[in-house]
């Protein structure tokens, strides 16, 4: 089923770019859909344009905290960083419930990681990112590290 | 000890869990912000994740509200539009709203 583009099947099409930037309108409506009333109704344009609005806003964060780790001569940027582009950029009430979200995530993925390397000595995060490569405290690869 | 379940659902690439955007496309948009973004932590979509859902909430929000001022029960693009003008916060999406209610007229 398409979602933006008409007769359009395979999302891997080179030649159509929407689907690649833009969120799924499915995801995006059933978010909206929670905050109003259970008998309002959304129209198709204006899901349209929060889709168009979310892309731009991961844009104009993402952009931010990647100025940040070029200022601090870093390559990766991280869910700090993203926390920090976000008070920066005024969404300063969106910064504890993320970085209590980040740290949970961590918590979650330290016991996982320490599981993993007992398990098969693999680094499991290495699914995860096709194309990137791997800041040293992430490189869990099992050496001998016990 | 944790669950397997329940933290696989944290993790889990868009597919399953408390995860209503999906990962890997959150990341391609992340990539496309330009300014060289090269490399991402795998945590980064996940926060986001979390963001965008906050943003989408706060922005639908407001734009209800001004449904509701007009008495109408369906939230329309111009209602997204007037919230963005109406709040500072949404200053950096002014020229994409303007763009998107030129286009239709």
């Amino acid at each position: 089923m398409a979602e933006n583009i008409i007769g359009a099947s395979n999302e891997d099409d080179v030649g159509i770019k929407e689907q690649d930037r833009l969120l799924p309108i499915a995801n995006v409506g059933r978010i909206m859909k929670q905050i109003v009333p259970p008998n309002a109704k959304i129209s198709k344009e204006a899901k349209e344009t929060m889709q168009e609005c979310v892309s731009e806003f991961i844009g104009f964060v993402t952009s931010e905290a990647s100025q940040k780790c070029r200022k601090e001569r870093r390559k990766t940027v991280t869910g700090d960083d993203i926390c920090w582009a976000l008070a920066t950029l005024g969404f300063d009430n969106y910064e504890a419930p993320l970085k209590r979200y980040l740290h949970k995530f961590r918590e979650l993925e330290g016991e996982k990681a320490a599981n993993q390397m007992k398990a098969t000595g693999h680094d499991y995060k290495q699914e995860e990112e096709e194309d990137e490569q791997y800041p040293l405290k992430f490189s869990l690869i099992g050496r001998n590290q016990q | 000890m944790r669950q397997a379940g329940s933290y696989s659902g944290i993790l889990m690439s868009g597919k399953t869990g408390p995860h209503l955007l999906p990962l890997a496309r959150i990341k391609k948009i992340m990539k496309k912000s330009g300014d060289g973004v090269k490399m991402i932590s795998g945590e980064s979509p996940i926060v986001f994740s979390k963001a965008c859902e906050m943003f989408i909430g706060e922005l639908t929000q407001r734009s209800w509200m001004v449904t509701m001022q007009g008495k109408r029960r369906t939230l329309n693009k111009e209602d997204v539009a007037s919230a963005v003008m109406a709040t500072d916060l949404f200053d950096f999406l002014l020229n994409l709203v303007s763009e998107d209610t030129f286009k239709s007229s």
